[in-house]
């Protein structure tokens, strides 16, 4: 048992470092706040991709004939803590590095992983992912979206909707009916987002102007090899990708630098010597080291190449209540410095704290499955 | 990072597994469990004397996360046996085995009351910044009537400190290892709830089809095992580190914990959790006194503040 980072995870954390502090000086007041899917962080992150990119900080986690250096999956988690933390300067470069790109690693065919992985490797694609639709949230199995297939490839037909990022991405992971029911017929596809018949409409959101979409097809026409794995297959590769979605994103490291902000927030105020006010952060600090742990958990399998199981449910709801207690502290003491711009890092982490037992599956689907699979409990009526 | 143990770790749980298992059958009547608040895990205490299991923290090689995998898997039982204090608090804390049982006790709860005092033959006083070493021989201790299921005691004159051994210094290090303790005893007790009651609620039918299908009952048992395995995974790391504020961070998740962890259990372990002859309130009733052991949360969460959040020099 051990839980001190290495030397070499350590060397890796400090040359992010080195590259976030490239970031620019107003990042907490113009970028941040805002949350990764703003118009603004998604362009600046292109460059500042670019910069990772030109040492090789993005995927070290990955295998080095796709451009990663065969590191241990921990610091795929190192740079996914540093960088979230401070609001994901990446934007949506970090889906492809930490669950679309293995899936297709995994599913892909020889064209796709030249194709694609390279491009992720290089920092050069911004991607969204076009599950949920109207009909089809939580129950994602219900979609409606079709993808019938003609001469040389498929059409496209129908919405997604809650979509992060549609709007400046450069390729969306895309889930279509291939015929069937149910699981059946879902099939994955990879499809530029300047396909001819895709349109991008924007839903404000209540925690950023900028970060949904719904996303039309209309004759979309995607060709043969934007299939990822076997037509009607999808349901496989979902399952398989779910754990890198559900977990992958450092917001425990988030809620933690939060409430560092917080506590230095209430400090200035002098309400610091408040007992309660001392008890609220130091319960939420539990909360989030307890997650950071459950977190750890799952990492430490995959390093090990186990096969993901129910930790990731578990970990995945500790991590909402994290990120929420440490929220439910700017609510309580800060009002005021969550308006008018007044504290762009408390408004950071109440904004994600919004989405986070919503985003990557709703937290009741997460305790779905922990009463399943890690409690054993039968299945209700 | 690895949270796997080591090969001798693992073959150390194992064996105290195997041991837990041979001796948590707990005393019945006819068909049901003898009715006591209380049932001493006296079996499985004679096999961790017999296999030496007590002064493992003290074995080369072994330390505070040996102890506490003895602590945590033996508090899954529904059976009691002082270990916090003998096999982690004081080899840990004094670098000796002293005369055990070992009590753990703030001096101003020593008249009030104090668990396993009753029978206990050291205790370590929590008395500041020292610690009082307090050899238990021809101290008075009343055995107190309680519904919780740990033998507690208190001692009927006021505690004379002044013949004990005196640790300076030694309190805060005291205090880091009890919270280690008090955490891995809550976090087996609840996941032993936990489990009794998952296990009760696929086998219980209402309306037809088992208590635990309904997804009331199974969203509440979910967020109560994601409590359990935080509890765990911060006591263990606290064990591992050292670190005073790793041990009141854990202290203070577990006894958070408690209350919704026993409530639910009992909630859905319906009228039959509510009798001496179901064996849930020996985990539940454990839990009802850890909750407010070292003075309750309040006392971790202003300390683990501190820590955390020092104030500027």
């Amino acid at each position: 048992m051990e839980f001190a980072w290495n030397e070499a995870e350590e060397a890796y954390r400090a040359e992010l470092r080195e590259v976030i502090a490239t970031l620019p000086g107003d990042w907490w007041d113009a970028y941040a706040p805002h949350g990764p899917s703003s118009p603004r962080l998604m362009e600046h992150a292109r460059t500042f991709n670019a910069r990772l990119a030109a040492r090789d900080l993005i995927v070290r986690h990955w295998p080095r004939e796709y451009g990663g250096q065969d590191a241990s999956a921990w610091q795929q988690i190192i740079i996914s803590e540093e960088m979230w933390s401070i609001g994901e300067p990446r934007s949506s470069l970090y889906l492809g590095a930490n669950w679309a790109g293995p899936a297709i690693m995994k599913f892909g065919t020889a064209a796709q992983k030249q194709k694609w992985l390279r491009a992720i490797a290089g920092g050069e694609l911004l991607w969204c992912q076009g599950f949920s639709e109207p009909e089809a949230g939580t129950d994602l199995s219900n979609m409606k979206t079709r993808a019938e297939p003609v001469e040389g490839g498929y059409l496209v037909n129908g919405s997604k909707i809650w979509t992060s990022y549609a709007a400046r991405a450069d390729v969306m992971f895309l889930l279509a009916r291939v015929g069937g029911k149910g699981k059946g017929g879902v099939s994955c596809f990879l499809v530029p987002m300047d396909t001819h018949g895709i349109e991008v409409r924007p839903i404000p959101g209540v925690h950023s102007r900028w970060d949904f979409h719904e996303v039309f097809f209309t004759d979309a026409f995607l060709p043969a090899d934007a299939l990822l794995g076997e037509e009607a297959g999808g349901w496989t590769i979902v399952q398989t990708i779910i754990h890198y979605e559900r977990i992958g994103a450092g917001r425990y490291e988030k809620a933690r630098r939060g409430l560092d902000h917080v506590v230095g927030r209430l400090k200035e105020r002098g309400v610091w010597d408040d007992p309660v006010v001392r008890a609220d952060c130091a319960a939420a600090l539990a909360l989030v080291e307890a997650a950071r742990l459950q977190t750890y958990l799952v990492i430490d399998g995959r390093a090990k190449d186990s096969d993901p199981g129910a930790e990731t449910y578990l970990a995945r709801f500790a991590m909402i209540q994290a990120d929420h207690a440490v929220a439910n502290l700017s609510s309580a003491y800060l009002p005021d410095l969550l308006v008018d711009g007044a504290d762009g890092h408390l408004r950071s982490q109440f904004n994600s704290a919004i989405t986070a037992g919503i985003a990557a599956g709703a937290a009741e689907v997460q305790l779905n499955m922990i009463s399943g699979r890690h409690l054993g409990l039968p299945r209700g009526a | 990072m690895d949270f796997d143990f080591t090969p001798d770790q693992q073959a150390l749980r194992e064996a105290i597994v195997r041991i837990v298992d041979d001796n948590r059958d707990l005393p019945r009547s006819g068909g049901v469990v003898e009715p006591r608040a209380c049932h001493p895990a006296t079996a499985m205490e004679q096999a961790f004397m017999q296999g030496g299991y007590l002064d493992l923290a003290l074995e080369p090689g072994c330390g505070a996360v040996e102890a506490a995998i003895l602590v945590y898997e033996a508090a899954l039982s529904p059976l009691v046996m002082e270990l916090g204090g003998a096999a982690l608090v004081a080899p840990l804390l004094t670098r000796k085995a002293l005369p055990r049982p070992v009590a753990l006790a703030r001096v101003e709860d020593l008249p009030r009351g104090v668990r396993f005092l009753a029978g206990a033959r050291t205790v370590l006083v929590d008395c500041g910044d020292e610690v009082a070493v307090l050899d238990m021989t021809g101290r008075e201790v009343a055995a107190l009537e309680d519904p919780f299921a740990y033998p507690l005691g208190r001692l009927t004159a006021a505690p004379d400190l002044t013949s004990a051994q005196r640790l300076p210094g030694k309190g805060g290090e005291l205090r880091r290892l009890w919270r280690i303790a008090l955490a891995l005893e809550a976090a087996a007790a609840m996941e032993a709830a936990v489990r009794f009651t998952t296990d009760y609620v696929k086998q219980r039918q209402v309306f037809g089809r088992p208590v635990g299908s309904f997804q009331a009952v199974q969203h509440r048992l979910s967020a109560d095992a994601v409590k359990c395995r935080g509890v765990y995974w911060l006591a263990m790391k606290a064990a591992w580190s050292g670190s005073p504020l790793d041990a009141a961070l854990a202290a203070l998740h577990a006894q958070r914990a408690v209350p919704e962890v026993t409530y639910d259990t009992h909630q859905f372990n319906g009228a039959l959790g509510m009798t001496l002859e179901h064996a849930l309130h020996c985990w539940t009733f454990r839990l009802r006194w850890l909750m407010g052991e070292m003075g309750g949360e309040r006392t971790h969460a202003a300390d683990a503040a501190t820590l955390a959040w020092p104030d500027a020099a």
